[in-house]
């Protein structure tokens, strides 16, 4: 289940690439600027957007899915709450969620994959061959059964994607980590007698900032998707909560009298995994010179 | 996800539906509105026989029954109004009219009921309508054994005293007086079937027979020439199909695979009066969405708040918000279409700051945080809870709201009966409402309402009142203790939504909260 | 050698069939609620209640009970559906089949064109046509394929140009595939070209194809004789990676088109805490979905041009 481009990361890694030099290397990809661009668009509206709404996001201003309604620019939603404070309401809930789901996998996947690339022996058997098994769950799946059981919380909803990221994490970084412990600078830390976790904290991990860098990009687009399909089944956030996934779910069946409840929602979700992908294709090929973008 | 009102996982009251006794004449006056007058549902000339008539019915599954007496979901009860027949009915304005029988009267308690078949009744394989049928299918209901779905109506009935006196005549004894008896028997689920019946062999005498039933798919039915109103029905052959989807049912109404359907979500509305070749029917009806709150549990066992919460409900802005508009304002009491119905009293409006005094009084000025249970189980109800949670805010009341699955609303393992939720109730008068909701140790006594000794004494007495002015006044001031003191908020009755393709004709509103005026598949006809 | 690889790979495949049935059993044993009670809805009495608990052996210990569904399992016997009381198996075996068809004609609008797309950007390197296929497939791959979706419902359904209906109904015409299809055609699509282009680009530059030209071949059979056949391996690993992500994909797709297939029924069974029903449909999904990558690992073992040409 390897997926190739893997070992081309290591290699990046081992060419030692380090975290700021990545980012300017990165910027001279057009790609990347744009990327940037997008993203940082919608990062502006769902962080601005609360202040500047013209109502409260729970407020009835029309009828449901009414439009042209004076003192409204996009008309009611489904209960008849203002399209556009809605709209600029939902946003950040996606990105903190998302953030925290993906932050967290890249955290726990970078812990397991330097400790398994690193002491090697039994203790790498152990972990890849759970990691094996954490990767044989469809992800949405996964999900969605966790969501089903326990019921949607928003905890839950960071934790489960998390989860879901750690192997796939843990695998790209354990790869890294092999390539770097070849290095002569590990072998001279490893002579001299330092801890081995000093050695895995100092010497290993910022020598694999690179594959962590385009995983964290990678992981990040795919949670913001997972967050919004999950919202979009009617799993993720609850209502009334102002939520982009949520709203297109709420809004689908008064799409062709009401479209912009669902389609301002819709572009924003696009617009910001495309950017997100953009960049993450910006990182990856300076890290390592192929193009990667997202992978499943 | 959709939802079906009238559509839970168990045969129960949500499908049950009451009227008024005759002569509910001060039943608010129920109008057809909507975008179909002249053009589809009421007029269209002189009627067409034969044809073939598509209709899309919403719900329906693998569980889809034909048995005459045992309908649950909407799909059997549209197929019970097509195959079979009862004894007497409920008119299009909720009173009863006679239907197989030619008349149906009670000795003076109330204690004895004759009833008289019409002449020249047939089944639809040709057999006589006997009064030996009716003994058999009043037997069947209630089997001690295997009670069916109208054996808690006909509670009082003497099962083993009834007697075919002739041909056509069969006196029901009961064992105490059973004022509401032509309401029961009115139900279609109380229908009259041949002796020996058998539910894989549908056998009834209403205007189809049975051709062709998939559960959970769809059926075909022929016109039953032997049917008792001359010249009905007006189609060779009805088919019924099962659409548990809203967006679906829509859909096959507009690209004409289906000629009318059950049951529009308000939302797609604007996009059916939008096409020229479709109509919407709407129908006033006598269906409400209450809020609960139980009585005997703080905060609510103080009067004060819920008399707080009562006026803390801008009832029209509910019915906009939460039904789109399609909606009755309702006054915290139920039985609308009962003759009692207090027309009289003061239509409750939003008082935010006579319900902050109250509040305040009860020991709540610094505010109050109450949990509102709620869920999908009819449409309109977790909008309406939405809107509850928001109009509250202003009178300093945070509500947090609960969803729970559709299929657990009810279990007492989530916590029902809850101190703060919600219910959909299907029209019934008074009497019968109060035996499933109101009285202690009624199957969903939600708000724990019943040990009020002055209410209970004014029901009991009505129970036993023969005389109708004098049992309405009785219950008029029953009703008028729950409006000051009970623990619904009825903030408003359901408009029911229909469409049609301009071609069918004979549609009329019924409020019975039945679709397609109570499945008059018979009255229906097509152009060519 | 090889046949060893392929063999742990199966035991480990199979190890972790296990695991996930563990997992899905423990999870729904998790669920709240009583299942007797949830069977018997609003009929609950307290006889019937202990009655059914006998009989479905809810009083037994939880790994007696797991044994047992996993014995019915391994049988086929995935129990009885709670929301309508007939056996599982009868209630999947429709869905299965418009699943499957579903996700079959996704992949085969998808394959051709996506590996056509792949090789063309792979000659025509770093020109005009590549670096719009690269940008194409970079969007198209971010975007969740509900949105795709969607997005084609705004374009192509009612209220846009309205030429597809944009859900499924028992009776409609083939056009209703139409859209549903689309969306996952766009969806399993753009990982495709890139593995295509990626190592069309990497066999063309292999000693081998080189030779060949060398050997004055025309650049056709260079192409067709050579080039393509040491590209397969590689890209039959992603298409069935692919067609393993749609088991799990399909289900918001679904959702979206009302389409009655596995996803919908998955969407509908939690909706009514259906629990026999979701483990089902659950154990089906990440069966396939193991089974699949398994094969996508055997096709890359069998067919790497590395190990090939090594030969």
């Amino acid at each position: 289940m390897s997926a190739p481009p893997t070992k081309d990361l290591a290699a990046g890694a081992a060419r030692g690439r380090r975290g700021g030099g990545l980012f300017r290397a990165a910027w001279r990809h057009g790609r990347t600027r744009v990327g940037v661009a997008l993203t940082g668009l919608i990062v502006l509206i769902a962080v601005v957007g609360p202040f500047v709404a013209p109502y409260t996001p729970t407020e009835f201003v029309a009828r449901p899915f009414e439009t042209g309604v004076d003192g409204t620019v996009f008309g009611g939603d489904n209960r008849g709450r203002d399209v556009l404070t809605r709209f600029l309401w939902g946003g950040w809930t996606l990105l903190i969620l998302a953030g925290a789901s993906a932050g967290l996998g890249v955290l726990a996947g970078t812990v397991v994959g330097v400790i398994a690339g690193y002491l090697r022996g039994w203790v790498d058997e152990v972990l890849m061959r759970v990691n094996d098994m954490l990767l044989a769950f469809p992800q949405l799946i996964a999900a969605l059964l966790v969501m089903s059981i326990i019921g949607p919380r928003t905890w839950l909803i960071v934790a489960v994607i998390a989860v879901s990221h750690t192997p796939r994490v843990a695998r790209v970084i354990r790869e890294a980590t092999r390539a770097v412990v070849e290095q002569d600078y590990v072998k001279a830390a490893e002579a001299i007698g330092l801890p081995r976790w000093r050695i895995m904290a100092v010497e290993i991990l910022p020598n694999v900032t690179g594959p962590l860098l385009v995983e964290l990009g990678l992981r990040l687009t795919y949670s913001i998707g997972v967050v919004a399909v999950l919202g979009f089944l009617g799993m993720g956030l609850q209502p009334p909560t102002a939520d982009w996934g949520l709203m297109i779910n709420e809004n689908r069946q008064g799409m062709i009298v009401q479209p912009w409840a669902v389609v301002m929602p819709v572009a924003a979700i696009a617009i910001l995994t495309i950017g997100a992908n953009l960049i993450t294709d910006g990182l990856s090929r300076a890290a390592i010179g192929i193009d990667r973008g997202v992978g499943r | 996800m959709p939802s079906q009102p009238d559509h839970t996982p168990a045969p129960s009251r949500r499908t049950l539906l009451k009227f008024s006794a005759a002569g509910a004449a001060v039943a608010p006056v129920l109008a057809a509105c909507g975008g179909s007058d002249g053009n589809g549902g009421g007029g269209g000339g002189e009627p067409r026989q034969g044809g073939r008539l598509s209709v899309g019915v919403a719900g329906g599954g693998v569980n889809d029954t034909l048995d005459a007496h045992d309908p649950t979901d909407n799909v059997d009860i549209a197929r019970n109004f097509a195959l079979y027949a009862s004894l007497v009915r409920y008119a299009k304005d909720g009173t009863i009219e006679n239907h197989l029988a030619e008349s149906l009267e009670s000795n003076e308690d109330g204690t004895e009921w004759t009833v008289v078949l019409k002449e020249g009744l047939t089944f639809h394989d040709g057999s006589p309508v006997t009064a030996d049928s009716v003994v058999f299918s009043l037997r069947r209901i209630l089997d001690p054994e295997n009670p069916q779905r109208g054996a808690g109506d006909l509670a009082g009935v003497d099962a083993d005293g009834l007697t075919a006196t002739d041909e056509r005549t069969v006196t029901i004894p009961c064992v105490e007086p059973a004022v509401t008896l032509p309401e029961a028997l009115a139900e279609y689920y109380n229908c009259v079937v041949p002796e020996g019946y058998d539910p894989r062999e549908p056998i009834g005498c209403g205007p189809f027979k049975v051709a062709e039933f998939v559960a959970g798919e769809y059926s075909v039915f022929e016109r039953h020439e032997g049917y008792h109103e001359e010249g009905l029905p007006y189609v060779d052959e009805l088919e019924i199909v099962d659409f548990p989807s809203d967006d679906a049912r829509v859909n096959a109404l507009n690209s004409g695979s289906v000629d009318l359907i059950s049951q529009v979500p308000h939302a797609q509305v604007p996009i059916i009066e939008a096409d020229p070749d479709l109509g919407v029917m709407e129908s006033e009806t006598g269906m409400w969405l209450p809020f609960t709150m139980r009585v005997d549990t703080a905060p609510f066992d103080d009067v004060r708040v819920r008399q707080a919460f009562r006026l803390i409900v801008d009832r029209q802005e509910m019915i906009d918000q939460a039904l789109s508009g399609y909606g009755q304002v309702g006054n915290d009491m139920y039985a609308r279409m009962d003759p009692s119905y207090p027309e009289d009293l003061p239509q409750r409006e939003q008082d935010i700051a006579e319900a902050k005094r109250l509040l305040a009084d009860a020991g709540h000025g610094d505010g109050l945080e109450v949990e509102l249970v709620t869920s999908d189980i009819s449409a309109g109800v977790v909008a309406a809870a939405e809107v509850f949670q928001e109009q509250a805010r202003e009178a300093g009341v945070t509500v947090n709201l609960r969803r729970v699955n559709p299929g657990e609303y009810w279990n007492e393992e989530e916590g029902f009966p809850y101190p703060f939720g919600q219910d959909f109730w299907s029209a019934r008068n008074y009497i019968t409402q109060t035996a499933q909701g109101s009285v202690v140790g009624a199957p969903y006594n939600e708000t724990m309402w019943g040990e009020h000794e002055e209410w209970l004494g004014h029901l009991e007495e009505a129970r036993r009142t023969a005389d109708l002015d004098a049992r309405n006044e009785l219950i008029r001031e029953a009703q008028e203790i729950e409006y000051e003191e009970g623990g619904y908020i009825v903030w408003g009755f359901v408009n029911l939504l229909d469409a049609h393709h301009v071609s069918v004709h004979g549609l009329e509103p019924a409020v019975s909260g039945h679709p397609l005026g109570s499945y008059a598949f018979h009255t229906l006809w097509k152009d060519a | 050698m090889m046949l060893r690889l392929v063999a742990i790979r199966l035991f480990f495949g199979l190890l972790t069939l296990w695991a996930v049935s563990v997992v899905v059993f423990a999870a729904t044993q998790a669920l709240p609620g009583d299942a007797a009670l949830m069977i018997l809805g609003r009929d609950a009495t307290p006889e019937r209640v202990a009655a059914l608990r006998d009989q479905l052996n809810l009083n037994a210990p939880v790994t007696v009970q797991y044994a047992q569904w996993l014995h019915g399992v391994v049988q086929g016997d995935l129990g009885t559906s709670y929301s309508n009381r007939s056996p599982v198996t009868e209630v999947l075996n429709g869905p299965i089949g418009a699943s499957l068809t579903l996700m079959g004609l996704a992949a085969l609008v998808a394959t051709p064109i996506a590996l056509a797309v792949g090789a063309f950007s792979a000659l025509r390197r770093d020109r005009a046509f590549d670096h719009t296929t690269s940008l194409g497939t970079l969007v198209t791959a971010a975007i969740p394929e509900f949105v795709v979706g969607i997005l084609l419902i705004l374009a192509l359904g009612p209220g846009g140009l309205d030429v597809f209906p944009s859900v499924y109904s028992r009776n409609g015409g083939p056009e209703q595939w139409v859209l549903p299809v689309l969306t996952l055609a766009f969806a399993v699509a753009p990982p495709i070209v890139r593995m295509m282009r990626a190592t069309m680009i990497e066999v063309l530059e292999s000693e081998y194809v080189q030779q060949a030209r060398l050997k004055g071949l025309d650049e056709r059979t260079v192409l067709t004789r050579h080039a393509l056949p040491n590209a397969i391996g590689p890209v039959a690993q992603v298409v069935a990676l692919q067609l393993a992500w749609l088991a799990g994909g399909v289900v918001a797709v679904e959702f979206l088109f009302n389409f009655p297939g596995i996803g919908k029924v998955l969407m509908d069974a939690i909706e009514n805490r259906d629990v026999p029903l979701v483990q089902a449909v659950v154990l089906l999904i990440a069966g396939v979905y193991i089974l699949v990558n398994l094969a996508a690992d055997v096709l890359g073992l069998a067919a790497n041009p590395k190990v090939r040409v090594a030969r």
